[in-house]
């Protein structure tokens, strides 16, 4: 296990913390640990092609990092309408 | 050299994901919480340095000044967005 998936297993177990707040936080924080978590997680990704030496796992960081950005903003433009 | 470049690299990494996911539980309020999303993306700017540092110009070093340019380009857009929904929600329940 190279330096790179140490990172990853470390980044992964951050993950833990932001799922407590999206889980029991409000509403609105939630999305807030969600946007933090979903940056992670295309990090780690990143991680992972780098320690794995697949490239694959960087286009799916790539694709989860656009994804992650525009399903935040449809989640809060919903949050916005919502009452 | 290169390996003592990679290595600061990576801990930098390591630790603004941890400044930032501390921020993001310890803080009370949703606008405090919201400041500490940015140091994730720096955090990913990191990593794409070190992973560029490490592989030269390659598949995967193409891929990561590609994550680390979205990163830095939408994190202040999302932040932006998130402050505004969250600043108007609070005006419509206190004028409710």
């Amino acid at each position: 296990m190279n330096s790179w998936l140490w990172m990853v297993a470390v980044l992964a177990a951050l993950l833990v913390p932001l799922l407590g707040v999206a889980v029991r936080a409000r509403l609105l924080e939630g999305v807030v640990a969600m946007e933090v978590g979903g940056t992670m997680s295309a990090i780690a990704l990143l991680l992972l092609a780098e320690g794995t030496n697949r490239q694959p796992f960087a286009d799916l960081a790539l694709a989860l990092a656009i994804l992650s950005f525009a399903g935040s903003l449809a989640f809060l433009r919903f949050l916005e309408r919502a009452r | 050299m290169r390996e003592v470049v990679v290595t600061a690299l990576q801990i930098a990494t390591i630790v603004l994901a941890v400044l930032s996911v501390a921020g993001v539980v310890l803080m009370r309020d949703g606008l405090d919480r919201l400041h500490y999303t940015a140091p994730m993306a720096l955090a990913g700017v990191c990593a794409g340095a070190a992973v560029c540092v490490q592989g030269g110009p390659s598949l995967i070093g193409t891929r990561a000044i590609l994550l680390a340019a979205i990163l830095l380009g939408t994190a202040p857009v999302l932040a932006h967005a998130t402050a505004r929904t969250i600043h108007e929600r609070r005006e419509r329940e206190g004028g409710a």
